[in-house]
């Protein structure tokens, strides 16, 4: 019955062990990250890491943002809501572009694990969305003179916000979880192509919003540090809760294994019996 | 700490920040949570997964 | 081919053809999805009185006359055009002369830019006042170009 160990013994008769390694070893990193197993225990393990890591240095550039930064010569103090929202909206891209790797990586392997990413990743992509157009709402009511305008770059990160509540949207509707998924995946890949006209609409039109703020020159260094020391920080906080994420996504496909199983056993328990009485 | 005219803004936008990723944290980490007690509960109760079972 | 593969170029030309048509569609689009009309854009393309519009360059220096009451006289550049521009109201914090800024309103007969709101646009320069200063004091104009000024430092004059 377990395939696995028949495959071993294939492999090596003498020493199923040195078979079995030299089939991992044989394995790329993804195909051994594949096995759920594996990535819980790898995860399990990595998680507390990131989570105190991003603590400590999203703590350390609240420090340089209320201790240490200048204030800005146009801006004043309200330049530190750059340290939130650029932060913010570069993650909000990002974890669309992982979303649409992982629905790459579902639809064309079949990676067990790409929809759980894919899964994982759209609420928080989406709470970073939010977070990126109320601090620049924020920002714009005092520096422009309004919470809203609808110019190109705002009116697209507002499509992106829609886009990821229509991803949860599509795959909370549907009862076959492997259609949603693929359905899921078609969507988000379809959604890829917001991506480069966020990133662009600064440039190709003209907007209210300012050309994007870029690891270019243009941000003087004592504002900039602590600007790029926020994003990792919010970088690793984003990747420790989509680790996290993915976890909890494994362990409740694992329950629903778990509790199919049971009602399978019990069906069959009923020795040929019509049904099952409920317990 | 003076932050200038515009204070009101600049709080809003850190404890709004810190509002939304608080939500999102504590969501995740109830639901890991539910997750794993849901898991025990069915193993308690011998089933096993085929995997594991044989 | 394996069917890995064939579903990999089908997907990746799935998503290449679709994003060449959301692009050309956008390019179509370009000039109803601009935000601002510069004075030039003004001329060329002979925008008429009462025709509402949004008015964006910059305040063109020495040219912000404070009228009676609230009512604010200033001239929006782009560098080739002005249009001159009234406006009642409370101009936003970073209204200065220099600067960009949004108006938006009708041309009068007389070719007046009468606006009903004023947006402020500051560009991606962010620095400390002192390094701003340093920088004016060695005749770096700031806030011209979308460079930073520290880039054009040593020569005086931001790349204009």
């Amino acid at each position: 019955m377990p395939a696995a160990g028949r495959r071993v013994t294939g492999v090596s008769c003498a020493d199923p062990l040195q078979g079995l390694n030299r089939a991992m070893q044989n394995q790329s990193l993804t195909q051994k990250l594949a096995n759920p197993t594996r990535f819980m225990d790898l995860s399990g393990r990595l998680l507390p890491w990131l989570a105190w890591g991003s603590t400590s240095i999203i703590a350390a550039a609240l420090y340089l943002a209320f201790f240490v930064a200048p204030p800005d010569y146009q801006q004043g103090h309200t330049v530190k809501i750059m340290f939130i929202h650029v932060p913010s909206a570069w993650l909000a891209m990002m974890a669309y572009a992982l979303i649409a790797a992982s629905s790459f990586g579902l639809l064309v392997f079949r990676h067990p694990l790409a929809d759980v990413s894919a899964k994982a990743a759209a609420p928080i992509g989406a709470a970073f969305t939010l977070l990126a157009l109320v601090t620049g709402s924020l920002w714009g009511k005092p520096m422009w003179g309004a919470y809203w305008v609808w110019d190109a770059r705002l009116t697209s990160v507002l499509m992106l916000f829609f886009l990821y509540l229509g991803l949860m949207a599509l795959r909370s509707s549907m009862e076959d979880e492997a259609l949603a998924a693929k359905l899921t995946a078609v969507l988000a890949l379809v959604g890829v192509v917001l991506l480069p006209i966020i990133k662009f609409s600064v440039d190709w039109w003209n907007t209210l919003h300012q050309p994007s703020t870029g690891l270019t020159s243009t941000v003087h260094t004592s504002i900039r540090t602590p600007l790029l020391v926020s994003a990792v920080g919010f970088s690793l906080l984003f990747f420790a809760m989509h680790l996290k994420g993915m976890r909890n996504e494994v362990l409740r496909r694992r329950v629903k294994a778990l509790r199919l199983a049971e009602v399978e056993r019990a069906q069959g328990a009923g020795g040929g019996r019509v049904a099952a009485p409920a317990e | 700490m003076d932050l200038g005219p515009h204070a009101v803004f600049i709080v809003a936008s850190y404890l709004g920040a810190a509002a939304v990723l608080a939500a999102l944290i504590g969501w995740l980490v109830l639901d890991g949570r539910r997750q794993a007690r849901a898991l025990e509960e069915l193993e308690a109760r011998g089933v096993r997964r085929r995997s594991r079972g044989g | 081919m394996t069917r890995k593969q064939r579903r990999g170029i089908m997907i990746g030309t799935g998503v290449g053809v679709l994003s060449v048509a959301a692009i050309l569609v956008l390019f179509a689009l370009r000039d109803s999805v601009v935000f601002f009309h510069t004075p030039s854009d003004v001329a060329e393309k002979k925008i008429g009185a009462n025709q509402r519009i949004r008015l964006g360059g910059l305040v063109a220096e020495g040219s912000v006359k404070r009228g009676a009451g609230a009512t604010v006289g200033f001239a929006v550049t782009d560098t080739l055009k002005t249009i001159n521009v009234s406006y009642t109201g409370l101009l936003p914090d970073l209204f200065r002369e220099g600067q960009g800024v949004v108006a938006e309103g009708k041309l009068d007969a007389a070719g007046l830019f009468v606006a009903d709101s004023v947006l402020a646009k500051h560009d991606e320069n962010y620095m400390p006042p002192e390094v701003a200063k340093s920088l004016k004091e060695r005749g770096v104009t700031l806030g011209k170009s979308s460079k930073h000024p520290d880039a054009a430092a040593p020569g005086g004059g931001a790349g204009k």
